[in-house]
Parts: C-alpha cells; structure tokens; sequence
C-alpha cells in the first residue's frame, strides 16, 4: 500500500489506495511550470478542457511501483475564481469537471521569495483537506534578499510537507517526489473568523444538512422533505450535477455504509458549503443551492444580520486568512536584514523609467517585429524551396491531369500554406517565452496600458497587435497571454484590421496601378494611409465592444510584476515547441483542408476540350480555365454587387482568391489576365490592368476603383487561417463568425462611401 | 484632505506620493474588484507603498506584503490608505 493512504481517510470510502492523479497547483509566476517539467520530463502531452480554450497539460511522473500522472493546471491566485482558467483549477479540485476525476494529492508550488501572496493560496487548499505538499520554489532568490525560509518551521506551521526545491537547478525534485508519494491530508488552517460570522455559519450549515443529502462518489441531490411529498419526485428543486469521484471525509460512523447510499451531508461539507455560501463564491456549482427557497432566505437574513453589524464575511474571510498567514509568515521568515533595495527594483528604476523605460521598449518591440516580419521570411522561402522540391520530385512521377494538378496546387501549396505560419509562430512565441519568463511581459504592459486601456484593451494586447503587422496568426495566438477573457477576445476581434504583411504586395500593386501619377514619398504617405486606418478601426471597434458591454462586467486592472529572472533556455525552448506543435496540429490541419478546397473551387469544373482548344497560349488557357471554375462563375454572380464600389468580376475572382492568402489576390488577377508568374511580373500586370478597359471605354483602373479596393483590403476580414485560428482561439464558430460580418460589412460600406465620393468630386 | 481621528491624513492609493509609506483603511468598489485586491493582500492594515508610476501617469506599481502589483487608477482609488505625514 502506499504510503499517502495511510492517513487518509478516502481510503475507507473505497479509494483502494491507489495514487492516480497529482495535480500541480501555484500562483502565476510561482515557476509551476518548471517544476512540472522537472518531475514529468518529456513525458507530457498539451489538451484541452472541453468547451473552453485553456490548455490542459498533462504528464507523467515515476514514482516508486509505476507510474502516475500529473496535471498541471493553470496559475491561479484564489480558489473563489475570477477567470476562465481559475474557475478550471476550482472545479478540478472539488470533483466538478466531469470525466475528470478529482486529484488524488496536491502539490502547490511557492515562490518562497513572495511568501504571503503566495500562502494564500494554500490556506484554500488546505480547507480542502486533500493530502498536500508544498514546493517551496526559488529558496536561491529567498536567501540573495536575505529573507530565507526555514523549511521546517513552515512545515510545522502549516501541518503539511514542505519541500525547499530550486526549479531551474533542479534540486530537491527528488525530494519532493518522495514527498508526493508519502503524502497525507492536512489539517485544516484555524484562523479566526468573527464569532458573529461563524454563528451564521453554524445556523446556515445545519439547514444544509437538513436539505441535503450526500452520496459518497456520486454527488448531492435533495433530499425530499417530508413536508413536500406532493412535489413530484421526477423534478427535485435541487439537483446537483453528479460529483464523480469526489471524495469527503466519511464520518467515522459510516465508514461501513454502501458507498452508492445516499446520507445525510456530514458536518465538515455543510459547513464549508455554508462558509462559500456566505462569502460569496461565484462557483456555478452553488447556483442551485443559491435559487433554493429554504437556503435562499437563511442566507439573506444571515448576510443582512451581518451587514447590520458592520461584518462584510467575504472581507472578515480574507482578512482572517491573512492573519493566520502573518503568523505562519513570522514561524518561517526571520527577517535578518530590512528590506534592502532588490535587484528587481534596481532594474526596474530603468526599464520602466518615462525616459529610459520607453527607449528601451522601443528598441525591444522593433527587434520582436523585424524578427516576427523578416527574420522568418528566409527561414519560410528555406522550408517552401524544400517542399517545392519534394512536389517537382513527386509530381514530375505523375502524368499530367486532375491527380498531378491536386497534388502540386493542392496538397503540395496547402502544405506550404500551414508551412508559412510555422517560422513565424515559432519565432514569436520563442521571444514571448524569454518576455514572460524574464518577467518584461508585465512591464511592457504597464508601460503600455494606459494607451490600450483608453479603448477598452489591456496592456498586455501590445504584444499581439504588433505581431498582427506580421500575420494576424502568430498575433492572435498570443493574445493567450491576456489572462483576462473579455480583453483577451476583444483583442483578437480587431487584430485582423492590423495590416499583415500579406496585404503589403496588394497595397503595392494598387499604388503602382492607379498613383503612378503621385512622387514616390506621396505613395509612401499613401501607404502610411492604409496602416494608420487599420489602426484607428481596430480602435473604433475595440471602443464599440467596451461600450457595448456590461461596464459593471469590466475587468479590474491589477497586474502583479513578478520579479525579474533570467529565462530558462531549456524551458523558453519547450514553450516555443510546444506552441508550434500545438498550431500546426491543431489549426494547421484545418488550414490545410480548406486550402485544398479552394484549390478545387478553381479548378473544376475543367473547361471543354473544344473550348481550350482556340487558347493556344498556356497563360490564355489558364485564364479561360478560371473564368469557367466555380470561383470565376462566383466572380461573375457577384459582380453586381462589387459593381457599385467600381469592381469588375476579374476583382472578384480575386477576392475569392484571396481567402487563401491576401496577396493571392495579386496572382489570381493576374491569371485572370492572363499574365504568367504576376507574382514576379508585377509590372506587365500593371500595365495590363492600365491597359484594361471598360466597354464604353473608360479605364477599368481608376483611382476611384483602387481606393475603394484598399478600403475593402484594409477593413475586409477575409483570411480563411485566421479564421481557422480565431476558431480554435475562442473555442466556437461565433467569434469567426461575427468578425466576417462586422468586417466584411464595415469594408464594403466604407468601400462604397469611398468610390461614390471619388466618383462624385473627381468624376469616374 | 480630510483628517482621520488619529491625526493621520487619509486619501486614496491614486493620490499616493512615490516613497511614502502608508496604511490601508478600508477597500471598496463592487464585489468581484473588491475581492481581487483584498486577496493579493490589500487588506485593512497592510503597509503599501508607491513605487512606479507609468510614463503616462498610469497605471501605478504598488509594493505590498514584499512584491509588486500595478494597479490603474480606476483600481487605485478604491483602496483608502492613511499617512504619517501630510502627503505632497
């Protein structure tokens, strides 16, 4: 048997003293992770929770007979949740996902260095009364700040193991494995709540007793009161969705009982229901308990009662915590000097000085966005030669036809499309790593947030934004570096107005067409033009959501600035795979599939023998053969709708092209015209389109028309990945959805308004 | 700026001077914000202290219970603190 059954009480409710499933708990910046990493190795797998974006990391760690596994779950500061992410590591610990089983033992990690922030968390683990050990991590910076903690004496005071450990060193892993296999419930903390507080408490916890039943391993549901036999027993007013494998401390009386058996709800669990109850836990679990009519009252009258005597219990709560945590605090720290200026604080009198602090922000956002936006291209051309090689070599074994064709512009190209992304997902999320585990991440947010927080954004959507310049992929996935859902979507909601770098061959074509006539700095200004109203409609639109959503619901702003560490190359390494692994498993297939789609859309169906036959050149075959594919007909059906923003079907086709990538947008037009590699010929397509006339004989090109058309591409959501990607991002097709109408309509509107105002002052 | 019993001066954490030690009273603002800070360790009788203030004027870095939490101004002024001294 192993020896954290000992002690444990589960074990008489039918655990069989099997240890299963650790789970590895902490504050943000606690250096969870690299302790995960150091107990589980490369043994990891990256999931996630059903109906909700957060990643769920799993891994598995030896320990003694076999091996068990290990859940790292998000950072989180309080089981009373305030996020998505904290309400996961709540409902985790009590049993309340469903098909997850609730840990066996928890391991919550500590930055010994920030002591009292961090035991906050554990006085709720320790309610929970669950076998416990904490990792006491970063003692090395504890001691440099002259601050140790004395293992022991924390130990004694909390009632738990406690195990100093050093995360990027590595030591004391060993330590704390033999602790996680020894581990035993602890005690429960006693700190003082107000007599007035606990009395309400008592009141409320017997009623619960009295309303509820309890069945070990399968949930709470009513337990129908005499009184209310006419109710028909197929609707209960209470019911609880079943707590799988939710263990609490049978009382020792019915340690005998059939574990399926319902009883009466013991005295501990009502008690700590009636404490969240009081203190207003947001838990969706406790909603029922909330709306029943019996609990309703008593609670009203208990938290009147305690209002009428100056007593807030959610305040009395923490504060109580709290003091427990000074005292523990005093038992583990002697405190050998005052507190001496940190080197933390020493750097930050620069990098967040008003001078200094934004000179160096500057200089460090430039290097991420040359990186993001050039340093990928070589190594993306690197990769996209490589496949173009395997395609000649594969395709060249095949006949020409419809088999050849799908594998050289289908499969191969939507390989090469996922393929892209990768250098520069890779790319950002290795720099994200070093900002975030160096601990900038948080400055330059602090930095930044008074501008972003005027629209409605956080100052950590700086980041992302800029990426967008690059490609709104890699831009939105780091958006998950906001923690705070409503800032963290409205981010990604305007990302797409950024102008990518996909748009940059549309906007060049288009100032070459139709400003040929302007100087090369006022076609620079042109292009200056098209960037800066990317921006302000992100800005419009970001302030639209905020005014447009509950201000009540606003987010608070309370950012903690970790202190500064040297980021762990082993460890910035495994995120960056990790994240690119991630994408190009995830979203990556996706992309692939609806690349392949839109490949077909302009291949079928093949235009008729007898047709292709009077094209003799190949460039004005292709273009009949496009003309008579379903995106060329889609061009056509639709050009009454772009005629009055000054498109013609060519355009159209264009646009349908465009879904691909943006700047496919250049090389179909110039199929369309049959102009051959318009990609490397921008010029003959430009003076082929200068050439292209209307019927009455007017231009097809006006400045009208390119006006109209840089207002569609600046606005216009219309990246098939990136929709993909927000998909996958915000966890449904709602966000995606709403963006391509928001976008697309607010492009043609303006695209409209646009070439009638042309039209009108300069005529056509 | 209103005198407290004690002698003390009582203002907000938005109205801070940089390098002046002082006392939090009480905290407000609606449940879940109130919650938050009460639970990164503002809590009534807690020595907090200004330690950055953004170049914009905004957001603000507090040093409490021996780390750093930012606040914005919006945050800021729910949480009533007491100084020593009259604050600049």
């Amino acid at each position: 048997m192993n020896g954290a059954c000992a002690g444990c009480p589960v074990r008489a409710a039918g655990c069989g003293g099997k240890l299963e499933l650790i789970a590895l708990l902490g504050n943000p910046n606690s250096g969870k992770t690299t302790i995960f990493n150091a107990l589980t190795g490369l043994h990891q797998k990256v999931g996630n929770y059903p109906g909700i974006t957060v990643d769920k990391r799993t891994g598995r760690l030896e320990l003694g007979a076999g091996s068990v596994e290990v859940l790292d779950l998000p950072g989180t500061y309080s089981l009373v949740a305030a996020s998505p992410d904290e309400q996961i590591v709540a409902n985790v610990l009590r049993g309340q996902r469903s098909g997850m089983r609730p840990p066996d033992v928890l391991v919550a990690v500590i930055d010994a260095s920030n002591l009292a922030r961090n035991l906050y968390l554990v006085s709720q683990l320790l309610d929970l009364k669950r076998p416990l050990v904490v990792a006491l991590n970063m003692t090395d910076v504890a001691e440099r700040r002259q601050q140790p903690v004395d293992a022991r004496g924390l130990a004694r005071a909390l009632g738990c193991q406690v195990v100093p450990v050093v995360g990027h060193r590595r030591t004391g892993i060993e330590d704390l494995r033999l602790a996680i296999a020894a581990a035993a419930p602890a005690p429960a903390p006693s700190y003082p709540l107000p007599p007035p507080m606990l009395q309400r408490e008592r009141r409320l916890a017997a009623l619960l007793a009295n309303e509820l039943t309890w069945k070990p391993l399968e949930g709470f549901h009513t337990f129908p009161r005499s009184g209310s036999a006419g109710q028909s027993p197929a609707s209960p007013s209470l019911t609880w969705k079943p707590l799988e494998g939710f263990h609490t401390f049978p009382r020792s009386g019915s340690a005998g009982q059939s574990p399926a058996s319902p009883s009466r709800l013991d005295q501990a669990t009502a008690g700590s229901l009636a404490r969240r109850l009081l203190i207003g836990d947001p838990s969706p679990e406790l909603a029922p308990l909330r709306r029943q009519a019996g609990v309703s009252a008593e609670l009203q009258s208990a938290l009147a009662e305690l209002r009428d005597l100056g007593l807030d219990p959610m305040q009395a709560d923490i504060e109580a915590r709290y003091h427990w945590i000074d005292d523990v605090v005093a038992s583990a720290v002697a405190v050998r000097v005052g507190a001496r200026r940190t080197r933390s604080e020493a750097l930050d009198r620069i990098l967040v000085h008003r001078a200094w602090g934004l000179f160096i922000f500057a200089a460090l956002m430039a290097g991420l966005f040359i990186s993001v936006f050039w340093a990928a291209r070589p190594m993306a051309s690197g990769v996209q030669g490589g496949l173009a090689l395997i395609a000649q070599a594969v395709t060249a074994r095949i006949p020409g036809g419809p088999l050849h064709d799908l594998l050289r512009d289908g499969i191969f190209a939507g390989v090469g499309a996922v393929l892209t992304f990768v250098p520069q997902v890779a790319i950002l999320f290795l720099l994200l790593a070093l900002l975030e585990d160096s601990g900038y991440l948080a400055r330059a947010a602090f930095l930044m947030d008074r501008v972003l927080g005027r629209v409605g954004l956080h100052g950590k959507s700086f980041v992302p934004l800029l990426s967008c310049f690059a490609c709104a992929i890699p831009g939105i996935l780091a958006a998950r570096t906001i923690e705070n859902r409503r800032e963290r979507l409205t981010t990604i909601f305007v990302a797409p107005f950024m102008s990518c770098s996909a748009r940059l061959p549309v906007y060049a074509l288009l100032i070459a067409v139709c400003f040929s006539g302007l100087g090369a700095v006022a076609q620079g200004f042109v292009l200056l033009a098209l960037y800066l109203s990317g921006i302000i409609a992100a800005a419009l639109t970001a302030l639209v959501i905020r005014r447009r959503t509950d201000p009540a619901k606003s987010s608070p702003f309370i950012l903690e600035m970790p202190a500064y560490k040297i980021p762990q190359p082993s460890q910035v390494a495994w995120q960056a795979w990790t994240h690119t692994r991630s994408f190009v498993t995830r979203a990556g297939t996706t992309i692939f599939g609806l690349s392949v789609l839109l490949w077909a859309l302009f291949y079928y169906p093949r235009l008729p023998a007898a047709a292709a036959a009077q094209h003799p050149a190949p460039a004005q075959r292709a273009a009949a053969q496009v003309e008579h594919s379903l995106a060329g007909r889609f061009g056509h059906a639709i050009e009454p709708a772009l005629r009055p923003l000054g498109y013609d079907w060519r355009m159209g086709v264009g646009l349908v092209g465009a879904f691909a990538a943006r700047e496919v947008f250049v090389s179909t037009l110039g199929i369309t015209y049959s102009v051959a590699d318009a990609g490397q010929h921008v010029e003959s397509l430009g003076r082929a389109m200068q050439r292209d006339r209307r019927p009455d004989g007017r231009p097809v090109w006006t400045v009208a028309t390119a006006l109209s058309l840089m207002v569609w591409f600046v606005l216009a959501m219309q990246c098939l990945s990136t929709l993909v990607v927000v998909r996958r991002e915000t966890g449904g097709w709602r966000w995606p959805a709403a963006q391509v109408l928001f976008m697309n309509g607010l492009a043609y509107s303006l695209a409209l308004v646009c070439h009638r105002a042309v039209v009108g002052l300069w005529g056509g | 700026m209103p005198r407290s019993p004690m002698g003390k001066n009582l203002t907000t954490l938005a109205f801070l001077a940089e390098a002046q030690p002082a006392r939090v009273e009480a905290v407000q603002g609606e449940t879940e914000t109130r919650r938050r800070l009460l639970e990164m360790g503002i809590c009534p009788g807690v020595t907090v202290e200004l330690v950055h203030r953004a170049p914009l004027g905004d957001p603000c870095a507090f040093r409490v219970r021996g780390y750093l939490l930012s606040l914005r101004r919006e945050q800021a002024r729910l949480v009533t603190v007491s100084t020593e001294k009259a604050a600049a």
